[in-house]
């Protein structure tokens, strides 16, 4: 359904909407792709279903129960390179 | 009458070798096949050293591969662990420390690259994978024997591992198999993690009848109408989750605006009080029984209530119910006596359910108090009430707010700190209101990761607001009241859906 993204395309709509729904807009600045948010306490099972869902509206794509882990989840950027290879792959089947 | 758990895998794949045991997006497996798994599991284990006593730390996502490592670690007789798959690997480390688990179960990809398991033996297990180890001869195992640990909300970041030996599970899921008279055509809807207690329930109640336990996928787990659809399309008969993922349903999902599904025959609560408005909707909805379950993870499930018409036409929650599982159950009054009907006191729990106590602590002997207030009503069953102290339970976490603003305090930053819980349901959450020092100009992931040091997650606010100061009442104290009405406010720091 998308084109193809890139990892840092992805990661800047990621942390834009993570910023504004979980983080009161985060004034300081502080979100970079490598902080860690499953142990900083930003994402929790509840808002981690947003973040699935967010991520099936923007860019098409359905994570699988093998993906919903504390290693994709870890980082903006981890979860940055998987969404963007879903995309290329997704795209290449069509 | 087998005495341990792993009987009932053993006994419903002689009995009904091709049921459908358990259902998930990817796959279909039967008893027969779950069966074999578990013994090719237990193999795999026997192979890296796990041996009868041991502990097995299971974090991965749910599948039936993982409720078959779960019996292939009771078949050589060791206990399995089940972590949260989405909790942080330094939080696993601490639970694989804890429990002194002989190897970690994780995707390898996983754990491959992890720091935090650093000496740690990790196992893949994984059954398009692992080869055919033979399979251990099996050890009967007693029901004294621990069968899981259950870890829970440790104060100050230390896990507190649950002890639950074989009989205190048996005496649980027996009870219920009975009391619903469960049979292989009961299809169990399994949305709780198998890291909380509510899981027990769907895996081995099906377990125990030769039923089908369909595991709710994921990313449909807080998606009200994908939670519906999945109810409808499961032909689900029994339905288990905290009240407010029936909220989500009932609410955004619209549950009650369409018919009820046939098949659909018990629907059960427990970990929250479910206010009675949703109770009310729930029975004018569906003829299936309305069960109240109530417990903490010590006890299993304790008391029970069917809901009647008299309790919907109150307007406070339904009753916890009367004791079962063969437990006996009172409402202690602060002088030790036993309050009676009318009068209110701190619920305690006696018998089969109790958990043998916490691991690497004190055995827990006799009656376990369970911190809960409750008033007993005129019939001999109990109204819970709340908790006698700063303990709030946010979904199925227990928190003590005094640990939560000791760890915000501990910042050098931090001039002064209160906490609260406000919300229901899904929408209940922590909030933080920090007053900063002057001169500091430290931002939220400052403070969070200062705070990740000390605490797990869940003890972390999901909500944290700087303000210039606290607001206090004329004798100085702070003003609780005033904080909680401004967190209900949600100034929009957090991402809940209305």
């Amino acid at each position: 359904m998308d084109t193809p993204r890139e990892p840092d395309q992805v990661a800047t709509r990621l942390l834009s909407f993570i910023r504004t729904s979980f983080l009161a807009g985060d004034p300081e600045g502080e979100l970079g792709v490598d902080t860690p948010l499953l142990e900083f306490g930003i994402l929790n099972s509840l808002n981690t279903a947003e973040m699935i869902a967010f991520i099936h509206e923007e860019f098409g794509v359905s994570l699988a129960f093998d993906e919903v882990t504390a290693t994709t989840f870890k980082t903006v950027a981890s979860l940055s390179s998987l969404v963007s290879a879903r995309t290329t792959v997704d795209s290449t089947r069509r | 009458m087998t005495d341990n758990l792993q009987d009932l895998l053993v006994a419903a794949a002689a009995r009904w070798p091709d049921a459908v045991a358990v259902k998930t997006p990817e796959e279909k497996v039967t008893y027969g096949e779950l069966d074999r798994r578990a013994d090719l599991f237990a193999g795999a284990l026997s192979a890296a050293g796990v041996r009868r006593g041991d502990r097995v730390v299971l974090w991965r996502p749910k599948s039936a591969d993982v409720i078959a490592v779960m019996q292939a670690a009771l078949r050589i007789g060791a206990a399995y662990v089940p972590v949260d798959p989405l909790a942080p690997p330094d939080r696993v480390r601490r639970i694989v420390d804890d429990a002194g688990a002989r190897v970690l179960c994780a995707p390898r990809a996983v754990a491959a690259g992890e720091p935090a398991f650093h000496g740690v033996a990790c196992v893949d297990l994984d059954s398009r994978s692992v080869g055919a180890p033979t399979p251990p001869a099996p050890v009967r195992s007693a029901s004294g024997d621990l069968a899981y640990l259950l870890y829970t909300s440790g104060s100050r970041g230390v896990p507190k591992g649950v002890c639950i030996s074989h009989g205190n599970a048996l005496a649980f899921i027996r009870w219920f198999a009975g009391e619903l008279r469960a049979d292989r055509q009961d299809v169990f809807a399994n949305h709780a993690p198998f890291s909380f207690d509510l899981s027990v329930l769907d895996i081995y109640v099906a377990m125990a009848a030769g039923a089908t336990v369909a595991i709710v996928p994921p990313d449909a787990a807080y998606t009200p109408k994908r939670l519906v659809d999945f109810l409808h399309q499961e032909n689900i008969t029994v339905w288990y989750s905290v009240p407010s993922v029936l909220m989500l349903m009932q609410g955004d999902g619209e549950l009650a605006s369409g018919p009820a599904p046939k098949a659909l025959r018990a629907v059960l609560f427990a970990g929250e009080p479910f206010p009675i408005a949703y109770v009310r909707e729930l029975a004018g909805w569906t003829t299936a029984r309305l069960l109240n379950l109530y417990g903490p993870t010590e006890t299993n499930v304790c008391t029970y209530r069917q809901v009647r018409a008299a309790d919907l036409e109150r307007e406070v929650p339904v009753p916890i119910g009367e004791a079962c599982c063969g437990n006996r159950v009172w409402a202690r009054r602060p002088d030790g006596t036993v309050a009676r009907p009318g009068e209110e006191g701190e619920l305690v729990v006696d018998g089969p359910t109790v958990f043998q106590g916490y691991w690497g602590r004190a055995k827990q002997e006799g009656p376990y108090a369970t911190g809960d207030r409750v008033r007993v009503c005129d019939d001999g069953s109990f109204d819970y009430l709340g908790r006698g102290d700063d303990v709030v339970k946010i979904r199925g976490n227990r928190i003590d707010l005094g640990d939560v603003a000791t760890a915000l305090h501990s910042h050098p930053g931090v001039a002064d700190v209160a906490v609260v819980a406000v919300g229901d349901g899904l929408e209940r959450r922590l909030v933080a209101f920090v007053v900063r020092r002057p001169e500091t100009a430290f931002g939220q992931i400052s403070l969070r990761r200062h705070l990740a040091g000390r605490v797990p997650p869940y003890l972390i606010p999901q909500d944290l607001r700087f303000v210039p100061e606290l607001p206090r009442t004329a004798r100085g104290k702070i003003a609780t009241g005033t904080l909680r009405a401004r967190a209900a406010e949600k100034e929009g720091t957090h991402g809940y859906a209305p």
